[in-house]
């Protein structure tokens, strides 16, 4: 009877045991990205990210997600050539993936291994830096991904048959929420 | 002919036709390889993943497995296309096509990516609340893209030839319009003008019929791009009609009057405004699109945003 007890308990709290240690939100976001052009600097503001993540036995891995329309550079011909080029109808969204240890999680700088679905191709960054504040239960993390785009096998746009520069550096500024 | 050259030649022959197929016979020795390394999303190597690799035209498949550091090699293949996949448990497998060319070595490194149910600690795209129309792909949509681009390109490259013909005619213009000109001053004024407005026609053209694309909203320069064309779209139709009319009083032997006294000044507005049309997409946003709205509120069109019928969806393929 204590065994058949047991196993009962052991079962009931089976969803407990693997359930994740914590959970972050991301509660809002600024993602903006550069061109640089001879005749244009340019850049795109998405603020229409969302992500999560999940820790569980120390490692919390997060997913961001961003539809690619949403990137405004003020010019709505810019946005439709930029949509067109990395077929962003076919492909819509933006995704990154990351996979932090919890423990470094905290104010300062943080190094993240980032893989990047874009564009129909994907793309890993290493030892990405990231500035984390803190405020509360928030961290706010700022930084730069160093993406090019020949990683994503793009044609570069051109103006007047003039190609843009190869990089197109994505600014970083998102706010997590920790739910415990 | 005697045996002895009868017999050179045939040997001739002989040895032509064995070396005309022995290079297509060489290309199909089986001496190409293809390496890599298959890894995880973090960049790990993933051990004992199954690679297999597939000639695409016989169809004829060879498999091999990674070692402890995600490498493999394949050997002894017939140059040609192939379909590389490699699988390995909990990972969604992964196909990439190469081409390997005769005793070349091809590296295909592939990334796999943890299967969803590999591990329950991962969030998914589906937790984060998108509408699946947000994150599913529209083929037609990208078509209607595709197209948009094209055909705008082929405006932006028309609209750069038209300015040649353009300055052309203008700068021949100060020479067709005076007491002392001849007719050849005039029909070389009058042929530039024509390949002027023609070329222009068909720069017009692939804007007003470049497709629409839903939803889209004109922001930035191009709005005052749009604007000049309510400038020069006018001033291209009005001002052959001018020309034709100051063209036949001149040759009347009179001295143009009346309206077709207009067509030198119609047509320095008209080039104007198609210039600065020009520059307009080659500044950078913000500065052009005030001046827009100043223009457009002048012009009376500051209330439109949406497509019109002169201008078609966008006027330039902007980076």
């Amino acid at each position: 009877m204590k065994i058949k007890l047991a196993v009962l308990v052991l079962i009931l709290a089976l969803p407990a045991l693997v359930r994740a240690d914590s959970q972050w939100m991301l509660e809002k976001s600024t993602l903006t990205y550069h061109i640089s052009h001879p005749l244009h600097e340019a850049e795109g503001v998405s603020h229409q990210a969302r992500g999560k993540g999940i820790c569980q036995a120390g490692q919390c891995n997060f997913l961001i997600a961003v539809p690619v329309k949403s990137f405004n550079s003020g010019d709505s011909n810019r946005d439709l050539h930029m949509l067109e080029v990395v077929r962003g109808a076919q492909f819509p969204m933006v995704v990154v993936r990351t996979e932090v240890p919890e423990a470094e999680i905290k104010p300062g700088t943080i190094h993240a291994d980032l893989e990047i679905q874009f564009a129909g191709q994907t793309a890993n960054y290493k030892q990405v830096s990231f500035q984390v504040t803190a405020q509360g239960d928030e961290m706010t993390l700022t930084g730069t991904i160093p993406a090019t785009v020949s990683d994503f096998k793009i044609p570069p746009p051109k103006l007047l048959m003039i190609p843009i520069k190869n990089e197109i550096p994505v600014d970083v500024n998102m706010t997590w929420k920790q739910e415990k | 002919m005697n045996s002895k050259a009868a017999r050179f030649y045939s040997a001739l022959l002989v040895c032509l036709i064995w070396l005309a197929c022995a290079g297509p016979a060489a290309a199909q020795i089986a001496s190409a390889t293809i390496t890599g390394k298959v890894t995880d999303s973090s960049g790990a190597a993933v051990a004992n993943a199954t690679v297999t690799i597939k000639n695409s035209a016989s169809g004829e498949a060879v498999e091999a497995q990674t070692d402890a550091s995600g490498a493999y090699a394949v050997k002894n293949l017939v140059p040609g296309d192939y379909d590389v996949s490699a699988s390995a448990p909990g990972f969604a497998a992964k196909t990439a096509q190469v081409t390997v060319r005769q005793s070349a070595t091809q590296n295909v490194d592939l990334s796999l990516e943890k299967s969803a149910s590999s591990s329950s600690a991962e969030p998914s795209l589906s937790q984060l609340g998108f509408p699946s129309s947000e994150t599913q792909g529209n083929p037609e949509l990208q078509a209607r893209l595709n197209k948009r681009t094209r055909m705008l390109q082929i405006h932006q490259r028309l609209g750069l030839i038209t300015t040649a013909p353009l300055i052309a005619t203008v700068i021949t213009g100060a020479f067709a319009g005076g007491r002392s000109t001849s007719s050849t001053d005039r029909n070389i004024h009058m042929a530039l003008g024509t390949a002027t407005a023609g070329l222009y026609l068909a720069t017009a053209y692939y804007a007003i019929f470049a497709p629409k694309i839903p939803g889209t909203r004109a922001e930035g320069n191009v709005r005052f791009h749009r604007a000049m064309a309510w400038i020069h779209g006018p001033g291209m139709i009005l001002t052959p009609i001018l020309g034709a009319m100051a063209y036949q009083q001149r040759s009347r032997g009179e001295r143009v009057h009346g309206i077709a006294k207009l067509h030198g000044q119609v047509a320095i507005i008209t080039a104007a405004a198609y210039g600065a049309a020009i520059l307009s997409v080659s500044l950078k946003s913000g500065k052009v699109s005030r001046s827009a709205h100043k223009v457009a509120a002048a012009l009376g069109l500051e209330h439109s945003h949406a497509d019109n019928a002169l201008t078609g969806d966008d006027a330039s393929a902007n980076p």
